[in-house]
């Protein structure tokens, strides 16, 4: 109650501010970065798909497109490895992972679903390389204090992800 | 003299974070003097108004260093202990963000 009145004193008065960065510009932290990166590496295997089954010469047009989705993949796999990897190792604090205990369990799907999403064109392992950091973010939101709402991504391949409800 | 500061930044994170109001007592104040462990506002010529821990005081030399909770945080560490004088004032309430 006191901070939803000093919030409100705030939009009017605009209080001084303190800042306890980091490295500049630490504290901007958002798994959306991970979450599209993921959602992307569901898109090429959706692309490469359809490629493969409307494409049935593999002359060089099909061996140019191929490989670039083949490399978009794979780069998005590992972006998303990597946001999760910064996220886990910077932000999360001890506190985080006893309120959450699941958290390292978690990470760790992230990173071998990620490998997987990489090493295949199994859309099933990367719908799930989606939702396991959905799941991430659920838990980053919370330690945020921040609700969350599930809603469909505006864009191919429209997949359900986690958003601050802000 | 009180005052209150909105804090920006997650490097005193899960403690103070992104969001929180805290309510300082202006230095000088007896009755507030800044002891080890403290977290105090203080302006620092490059970085602007900063809020970290006080990790050590130099009696001495009038000089404090301080540290954020975070490996990162940008704190004594990289810009050296800060003068007495530079210290706006001590954290006498945290008032935590909720949803």
């Amino acid at each position: 109650m006191i901070y939803k009145l000093l919030e409100k004193f705030d939009q009017h008065l605009a209080f001084d501010t303190a800042k306890a960065h980091c490295d500049i510009p630490c504290g901007i932290y958002d798994p959306i970065t991970a979450q599209i990166n993921a959602l992307t590496v569901v898109r090429m295997i959706d692309l490469i798909t359809h490629l493969e089954n409307t494409h049935k010469e593999h002359d060089a047009d099909f061996m140019n497109s191929m490989s670039r989705y083949v490399a978009v993949k794979e780069e998005h796999a590992e972006k998303a490895k990597h946001e999760i990897r910064v996220i886990w190792g910077d932000y999360i604090k001890a506190p985080h992972v006893e309120k959450h205990p699941e958290i390292p369990e978690l990470v760790h799907k992230i990173m071998q679903l990620g490998s997987k999403s990489r090493q295949t064109v199994d859309r099933d392992t990367a719908l799930q390389f989606v939702e396991a950091i959905n799941q991430f973010a659920e838990i980053f939101w919370d330690t945020k204090g921040i609700a969350i709402k599930r809603a469909k991504a505006p864009y191919p391949p429209a997949l359900e992800l986690v958003y601050p409800n802000l | 003299m009180l005052k209150i500061i909105k804090v920006t930044g997650d490097s005193l994170s899960p403690v103070y974070n992104d969001g929180d109001f805290v309510l300082i007592a202006k230095i000088p104040v007896c009755l507030f003097k800044i002891k080890t462990g403290d977290v105090v506002v203080f302006e620092h010529p490059e970085h602007g108004q900063l809020i970290k821990k006080v990790a050590s005081i130099s009696t001495q030399e009038g000089t404090l260093f301080v540290i954020g909770f975070h490996e990162n945080s940008m704190d004594s560490r990289h810009f050296g202990a800060i003068g007495k004088n530079d210290i706006l004032g001590k954290v006498i309430w945290h008032i935590k963000k909720t949803a």
